[in-house]
């Protein structure tokens, strides 16, 4: 038997906290998709989608209803499309985005992943093709997004693809021009990309999968951030050390991740597919009260970005994973804290003070997931630069077997300290700096591929 | 159950003191009676308790009556006793809570038929009450009633229903299926 205090204080992190299960991600495998032609093949996955998620929608909301639990976004993740589309050109590509994104809207999922390829070892004839058709096919659609897999810890990073998916940001960027530059908050690069990761822009329904699945993404910082704070004013601040806050928060990820377990596993039941795995990460929004930021202050630091604040990372990264892999039978996916700016209120402002600065950032991701996350830099940075940017964070996941990802948004015609506004989940944040513009260009031509590292060799 | 044997309900008040659940089970077993479940609550002072026991069918229900008398007789604070015999199937299911129970949450300013507003909802909607108790939070007043919604025709209608009604009453209602709560504050998760 519950206490009522227990009731009273679950239903608190519901209403007032901001707990809530961020993504409800069914994953489909299109590979039975491939036809002869691309207009054939198109039709083969809106029939697939269609038949598979005709249901997400009504299901996910009937059980939020149930449980008083919001599931803010329903969507799809598909097998990387450039293994569907073997053999066609770009312009197929496109065609296949746009049936992706009808398929999507007929369902009425938020959004859909997999516009996606993996090159991590070495370009196919499509891959080329389908990274040709990135920037047409995100502006085409609305739903659709995109990732590419550059690197492994396995296979090393290839270089070329960063050449070219540093021209794509950009391409993506102008051709959006007019909303900030909004197309490339729809596109990742990845290292160690996880095929089985509900959050976007990255989701893929990777190989290896069931044919089709549930996976859920969960949220909560503003949960944690209250039950923090919570205990400081319990206990006192001078009693306490970080290994008892650390407690703190593995203890409220637990509870965050049985929400996301319990709703998951429903909707799997439900719809009669298996339940894939709960993927544990603090996913910040620009709610008010609900931001990764806002836990770094109240643990210890004044201004997000100060010395201390990858440490603070690091342990809050660490605590979210012990207590939800108790809380989860399948944990999988990234796990970890995300540090995306834009989407997160404390973190933008940190931006826009000049607390926080692109080499922090870079620092943090090292101890956490994801990565260098809606970060929007000034317009007038060069392709190449960015392809740098994108090489270091690719680095970093490489050598720490670990994913790392880049999504940032060069916005056009504005610079440093300027506002951009992407709306909703995606925030809004001030233009970060990029220092050292246009000193990377000899590296970045090289190409080629940077070697698996010495501890690839495992077997 | 063993054969020959009748259940009875029998229910305590007390002001509450060291003791009484000892002398109440003594003489229980005096009888030869075999305890099956019980319930024991103090609230501001006051000792509550409700039992659920088996005795010989030699013992009767004026038996019952007398042996808990002499415990009253006995007690420095007055016992109030009632017993009643069971006439239905009273085996205890070992669950108090069924899979299929709600919570129903409601908040809003302390005021005389708060608990009579809300449980008035109950009774026009066929919404079996299992546990009720109160608190008070930040100032208001907290119902939290745990619920049997079986016999209600349609979700969505209660719904609806409970929203109009809050908007009506001024209060804050939430309603969420148990499992929930199970979920995040219990080490089993409850996938039935």
């Amino acid at each position: 038997m519950i206490q009522s205090d227990e009731i009273l204080n679950t239903v608190d992190m519901i209403q007032k906290e901001n707990l809530d299960v961020r993504a409800v991600t069914m994953g489909i495998s299109l590979l039975d998709c491939h036809r002869e032609d691309a207009a054939a093949t198109c039709q083969a996955i809106k029939k697939k989608i269609e038949h598979h998620a005709a249901n997400l929608v009504s299901t996910c909301e009937a059980i939020s209803s149930e449980y008083a639990i919001p599931v803010v976004n329903k969507r799809i993740a598909v097998t990387p499309i450039s293994h569907v589309g073997a053999g066609f050109k770009a312009d197929d590509f496109v065609d296949m985005a746009i049936a992706l994104d009808e398929a999507a809207a007929n369902v009425g999922v938020d959004i859909l992943g997999g516009f996606s390829a993996d090159v991590s070892n070495g370009f196919t004839r499509w891959d080329r093709e389908m990274i040709d058709a990135i920037p047409e096919a995100l502006c085409r659609t609305r739903k659709v997004c995109s990732s590419v897999n550059v690197g492994t810890t396995r296979s090393g990073i290839n270089m070329d693809a960063i050449v070219l998916l540093g021209q794509t940001v950009k391409d993506l960027a102008e051709k959006t021009a007019d909303q900030g530059g909004f197309g490339a908050a729809k596109f990742v690069v990845f290292t160690n990309q996880p095929g089985d990761n509900p959050f976007m822009a990255g989701a893929v329904h990777g190989l290896g999968q069931h044919e089709v699945m549930i996976n859920v993404g969960v949220s909560g910082p503003g949960v944690i951030a209250r039950a923090l704070e919570r205990k400081i004013t319990q206990s006192g601040r001078e009693n306490l050390g970080l290994h008892d806050l650390a407690e703190e928060i593995k203890r409220t990820a637990f509870r965050v991740t049985r929400s996301g377990e319990l709703i998951g596993r429903q909707v799997a039941k439900t719809l009669s597919i298996p339940f894939g795995v709960v993927d544990l990460s603090l996913a910040p929004t620009p709610n008010i009260g609900d931001s990764v930021g806002e836990i770094m202050q109240i643990l210890g630091v004044d201004a997000v970005g100060a010395p201390g604040s990858t440490a603070i990372i690091a342990m809050l990264n660490d605590a979210v994973k012990k207590g939800g892999t108790f809380a989860s039978q399948s944990v999988g996916g990234l796990s970890g804290a995300f540090i995306p700016v834009c989407e997160d209120r404390t973190l933008a402002y940190a931006v826009r003070d000049g607390s926080l600065v692109l080499e922090k950032l870079e620092a943090m991701t090292c101890v956490c997931s994801v990565g260098l996350d809606m970060i929007a830099i000034p317009g007038s940075v060069d392709a190449a630069t960015i392809s740098a940017i994108m090489a270091d964070e690719m680095a970093i996941g490489m050598i720490n077997n670990k994913t790392t990802a880049v999504r940032i948004i060069p916005v056009p015609g504005k610079e440093a300290g300027e506002m951009v506004s992407f709306g909703g989940l995606f925030g809004e944040s001030a233009i970060a700096p990029v220092r050292n513009v246009g000193k990377s260009k000899r590296f970045v031509e090289f190409g080629g591929k940077i070697p698996a590292p010495i501890h690839s060799l495992r077997n | 159950m063993r054969t020959n044997q009748n259940q009875y309900v029998i229910s305590i008040m007390s002001r509450d003191r060291v003791g009484i659940v000892h002398e109440v089970s003594q003489s229980i077993c005096d009888l030869d009676g075999n305890i099956a479940d019980i319930r024991q609550s103090v609230l501001c002072g006051y000792f509550t308790m409700i039992l659920l026991a088996s005795f010989p069918s030699s013992v009767s229900h004026r038996d019952i009556e007398r042996k808990l008398a002499e415990v009253d007789a006995r007690s420095e604070t007055a016992i109030d006793v009632a017993v009643k015999k069971v006439d239905v199937d009273g085996r205890p299911s070992g669950k108090t809570i069924p899979d299929n129970a709600y919570v129903l949450t409601a908040t809003g300013p302390d005021r005389v038929g708060f608990v009579a507003t809300v449980s008035s909802f109950c009774a026009n909607n066929n919404i079996n009450i299992l546990d009720l108790s109160t608190t008070s939070a930040n100032g208001e007043y907290v119902m939290i009633l745990i619920t049997d919604l079986s016999k209600c025709p349609s979700m969505e209608a209660i719904r609806r229903d409970l929203q109009d009604f809050a908007r009506e009453k001024g209060l804050r209602i939430v309603l969420q299926h148990y499992d929930i709560f199970r979920a995040v504050n219990e080490i089993n998760l409850p996938i039935h």
